[in-house]
């Protein structure tokens, strides 16, 4: 038992040394590229740099490159615990209807093509964000009908609801051709109108969040077990539920709002963790936040450089890199397990 | 503290699944709950848990098989320790003494690191009986714990259980193990208690015919009955 527990925390160093020295390997790379010393130097203040430097380190890079971590672990994190409560292994963050709230949300600034902005965020943002909050209200109150909160309640509220919001989108793309691209682009994800003010404001999201999921994580170990056999260990499945519901709402809101729609993080990196054999829920949630916020961030560097100055689609790059590591893991795992019988 | 239900019923829409029940259920003994499908075994069950988990820990195995775990068979059974291990306190020798001791009575020890998602039913059904003896709970309710285990496992379970002394309540469709092995059954029939009472005073021939609408012929092992359906 002491070799296992040494052996999660073993993984969570490995993967925090990855993801330090993955971001700072992002932090040169770009139209321009910097030295590791002179990136170092300018986020830690340390060493002298020259003000351009200064300026595409700290002002254009870093935050965008801590926004990718924190949207790619804060994904992972609510992926897990979506496989875990629902004891679903395809379910993934979209099917709260967040994703689709946050979509029409923007949709609807975009077509009607809203410029407004209020505490130095832009309308598309808050669009987004009023979008995500109104998806999970309806959710939220519809899976509350019965007085408990009810998970099947739940899942069959966020898929029609986000079928309800993806049909609304369509329909406002059609009947506005000309915003569509625009549409269309948002909605497949990209770190690039990360500033410095969202990065801060996704942070203190993820400081706030991250305890209480972590906190909570064992609970959810707990109700796999079913709804008598939690109450009968002391842990209410209506009230965990409703409160991890929640906190991944939240998250999920701030995550989207920053960044579109990134497809499939949520849905692989637990699974890729599973593969690790990290499976008691703390442990999976830890190493979810740290792969997830590894992989988002290399497949950014890649949307931002490949065709730099240009930029590819975030969403795609996920998937596209994504699947076939998916794939790859699996296959390694079905593989071993025949050789072992 | 014995169990006392009194004029409990239970309703799924017009649906009476328990119609004014009224029993106790005897402390430190293995109570045995017979009846045929859909008279209200599991939910009264549930009702127990529901109305006295406040009061008394309660081990629970429920009899629904489970989706994807994705956990050791070792991770599932500490889970029994979750009421002293939740504020990330470590197992101490204590905990650790009775998930070892529960896995070996369940026989799953040889497997504890194994992904509970590649077990057949009747390992998992043992994993998760494993974890309600791990809780070392003074009340353990069962429901249909014996549904997917072959006979060798579902008499070394009903062996442990009847070692326990502690108070259980097993939800059962064979009707001879609730006979060879329980101190107390309860017969239930429509949501109502036909009988309940020790096995030679709650279950005969003509309760079981009454309670499953199918004629019984008995046979005498050692001092207790066994049952066969006479279509058989």
């Amino acid at each position: 038992m002491e070799k296992k527990r040494h052996n999660v925390w073993y993984k969570v160093i490995i993967a925090v040394v990855i993801l330090i020295a993955v971001m700072a390997f992002s932090c040169c790379l770009g139209s321009v590229r910097i030295p590791v010393r002179d990136v170092i130097g300018a986020v830690t203040g340390l060493t002298e740099v020259s003000k351009a430097t200064d300026t595409i380190v700290n002002k254009v890079r870093f935050p965008r490159i801590c926004m990718a971590v924190l949207v790619g672990g804060g994904l992972s994190m609510v992926g897990a615990l979506m496989q875990g409560l629902f004891k679903n292994p395809m379910a993934d963050p979209s099917i709260l209807g967040i994703s689709s709230g946050s979509a029409f949300g923007a949709a609807l600034i975009i077509v009607f093509n809203i410029n407004f902005s209020f505490m130095g965020f832009s309308g598309l943002y808050l669009g987004a964000m009023g979008g995500a909050v109104l998806a999970w209200f309806l959710v939220y109150n519809i899976a509350r009908i019965s007085g408990e909160h009810d998970l099947n309640s739940t899942l069959l509220a966020g898929i029609a609801i986000s079928s309800i919001l993806s049909a609304l989108i369509t329909l406002l793309m059609t009947l506005h051709r000309e915003s569509m691209e625009q549409v269309y682009l948002w909605m497949l994800g990209s770190f690039s109108s990360s500033t410095a003010q969202k990065t801060v404001t996704m942070a203190v999201v993820v400081a706030v969040i991250f305890p209480v999921l972590i906190f909570m994580a064992p609970r959810v170990d707990v109700l796999k077990l079913g709804r008598e056999a939690a109450t009968g260990l002391g842990v209410s499945a209506s009230r965990t539920t409703g409160i991890l519901l929640c906190a991944c709402s939240v998250l999920l809101a701030f995550c989207v709002a920053n960044s579109g729609i990134i497809g499939f993080v949520g849905l692989i990196i637990p699974h890729c963790v599973n593969f690790m054999r990290v499976y008691k829920m703390r442990g999976k949630l830890l190493m979810c936040f740290l792969v997830g916020a590894v992989f988002t961030l290399l497949c950014d560097t890649l949307a931002r450089t490949v065709v730099a100055p240009g930029e590819l689609a975030i969403g795609a790059l996920t998937s596209l890199i994504g699947a076939p590591y998916f794939l790859y893991l699996m296959l390694r795992n079905l593989l071993r397990e025949r050789r072992m019988r | 503290m014995n169990l006392e239900l009194k004029n409990v019923t239970r309703a799924y829409g017009s649906f009476k699944a328990l119609d004014d029940v009224t029993v106790t259920i005897p402390e430190g003994k293995l109570t045995v709950i017979l009846g045929p499908n859909g008279c209200g075994k599991t939910t009264l069950l549930r009702h127990i848990v529901d109305s006295f988990s406040s009061k008394m820990p309660i081990a629970y195995v429920p009899q629904e098989t489970f989706g994807s775990l994705s956990m050791t068979v070792r991770d599932v059974v500490s889970l029994g320790r979750y009421d002293r291990t939740k504020f990330y306190v470590r197992e101490n020798e204590e905990d650790k003494r009775l998930i070892k001791e529960a896995m070996r009575d369940m026989e799953i020890d040889s497997f504890s690191d194994r992904n509970t998602d590649t077990l057949s039913s009747g390992e998992k059904q043992r994993v998760f009986i494993a974890r309600a003896l791990a809780q070392n709970a003074p009340w353990m309710l069962l429901d249909e714990p014996t549904a997917n285990l072959d006979v060798k496992h579902a008499d070394m379970l009903m062996s442990v259980l009847t070692g326990l002394k502690r108070s259980c309540i097993v939800v059962l469709h064979d009707i001879n193990l609730g006979s060879l092995y329980a101190d107390n059954i309860i017969l239930m029939k429509n949501g109502k208690i036909l009988s309940s009472g020790a096995p030679g005073e709650a279950v005969n021939c003509r309760l079981l015919e009454e309670a499953y609408d199918t004629g019984f012929v008995s046979a005498k092992i050692g001092d207790r009955e066994v049952y066969v359906s006479s279509r058989q």
